[in-house]
C-alpha cells in the first residue's frame, strides 16, 4: 500500500520527546505537578505490583537490570495514550497528564515492560518489522491485565466466552494504528498472521496472569525456576 | 540422564505448592477466567494426582512416583513450548541498554 505520509513511528503521541533533549525539572515542578504523582505510583508499582516485580526480575536476569531513573520517564503526552516504550533510548514512557489512578499505572508499567523484556531477550525489529511489532503487542495486551474482564466492562465492551482473545486481537491492532501508518485491512492481517504463537507466548509468566493471585503464583515459580529445571 | 545422583533429586516444586496450584485451579475465580479466555473449563485433576505423587515421593522415595511427577511436568513445559516463535533470541542483551540518555539526541528514530 502507498504510504504518502512520511513514518514517524508514533513519536508524534509524546511531543516531549521530539525535542530530543531530556530536560531536569525545577524542584517545585517536582513536588507539586502531575510528574511527582507519576513517580510516586511508579515507585509503588515496582515495589508492590506482583507483574512488575516478575518481569523486573526476569529483565535482571536477562542482562537488562532496569534503573527507575534511567529506564522511566514521566512526560506529558498527547490524547488519550497511556505510556509507551521507545526502543531508541531503551525508555519506558509513561504519561503523566493520562494516568491518575495506581490500579491504571500497575497495568501500563506491566504492559510496557513486557516490550522492554521482548527487546531484551529477542531480536525485535520494532521499526521495520511489522509482524514483531504486532507480536510483542498481543503479548502485552494478553499478559498486562489490559483485557481483563472488569476493564472490558468498563470500557463497555460486554463479552464473555473467549472475549479475552477478541480484546487482545482488538487491542493490538489498536496499538499498531496509533503508532504506524498503515491501514487497518493490513494491521488485521498482520495481527492475525502472528496471533497464535505470541497469543501463547506467556514469558516470563510461564501462564496468562488474570489476577493478582495468578500473578503471585507466577512470581513464585520464577523465584523458584532453577530448582525447578534442575529436576525435570 | 546421568543417575548417580539419585540421593540429591527432590520433586520440581514444593509439594505444597501443587495442593496450591489445585485449589486456585478448582476455584470460581479461575473457572471464570479460563471460560473468558478459552470458552472451556480448565482440567484440574492433574495438580491433584502431582501432590499425591509428590508426598509419595516424600515418604518412600519411589522411583514409580518421581517419574510420574517428572513425565506431568515435563508435559506442562512441552505445552508452554508449543509455538514457533515469530524472532530470533538474543544471546546478549541490547548493547544500548546501559548507555546514559544523550542529552542532545539528534532528531531520528
Amino acid at each position: 500500500m502507498d504510504q504518502t505520509k512520511e513514518e514517524d513511528f508514533g513519536y508524534d503521541l509524546f511531543p516531549e520527546r521530539r525535542k530530543g533533549k531530556y530536560k531536569k525539572g525545577s524542584i517545585a515542578e517536582s513536588l507539586f505537578t502531575f510528574n511527582h504523582k507519576c513517580q510516586v505510583m511508579l515507585q509503588f508499582a515496582m515495589e508492590t505490583s506482583p507483574y512488575a516485580k516478575l518481569l523486573l526480575s526476569a529483565m535482571k536476569s536477562s542482562g537488562c537490570k532496569v534503573w527507575k531513573d534511567r529506564h522511566f520517564s514521566c512526560e506529558d503526552c498527547d490524547g488519550t495514550v497511556s505510556g509507551g516504550f521507545d526502543a531508541a533510548s531503551s525508555q519506558i514512557v509513561l504519561c503523566q497528564n493520562n494516568i491518575h489512578q495506581q490500579s491504571h499505572m500497575n497495568r501500563v508499567v506491566t504492559h510496557e515492560l513486557i516490550h522492554a523484556f521482548d527487546h531484551c531477550r529477542a531480536d525485535v525489529d520494532w521499526f521495520n518489522n511489522f509482524r514483531h511489532l504486532a507480536c510483542s503487542e498481543i503479548r502485552a495486551a494478553n499478559l498486562s491485565g489490559d483485557c481483563s474482564f472488569s476493564n472490558e466492562v468498563s470500557r463497555f465492551n460486554f463479552g464473555l466466552k473467549q472475549h479475552h482473545q477478541e480484546c487482545v486481537r482488538s487491542r493490538a491492532i489498536r496499538s499498531i494504528l496509533a503508532v504506524r501508518k498503515i491501514n487497518r485491512e493490513e494491521a488485521e492481517k498482520i495481527v492475525d498472521e502472528v496471533f497464535e504463537p505470541c497469543f501463547n507466548d506467556h514469558t516470563p509468566f510461564g501462564r496468562i496472569p488474570h489476577s493478582k493471585k495468578d500473578a503471585k503464583f507466577a512470581y513464585r515459580d520464577y523465584e523458584n525456576r532453577d530448582r525447578y529445571y534442575a529436576n525435570l | 540422564m546421568d543417575q548417580s545422583n539419585k540421593t540429591t533429586w527432590r520433586p520440581p516444586r514444593v509439594c505444597d505448592n501443587y495442593w496450591s496450584e489445585f485449589k486456585h485451579c478448582k476455584s470460581l475465580s479461575n473457572r471464570f477466567h479460563h471460560y473468558y479466555t478459552y470458552g472451556t473449563t480448565p482440567s484440574c485433576q492433574q495438580w491433584k494426582e502431582d501432590y499425591y505423587n509428590c508426598r509419595e515421593w516424600e515418604k518412600h522415595k519411589g522411583t514409580e512416583a518421581k517419574e510420574e511427577l517428572q513425565k506431568s511436568e515435563r508435559n506442562r513445559v512441552a505445552e508452554q513450548s508449543k509455538f514457533t516463535p515469530v524472532w530470533k533470541l538474543r544471546q546478549d542483551p541490547p548493547r544500548d541498554w546501559h548507555l546514559p540518555l544523550n542529552q542532545d539526541k539528534p532528531q531520528d528514530s
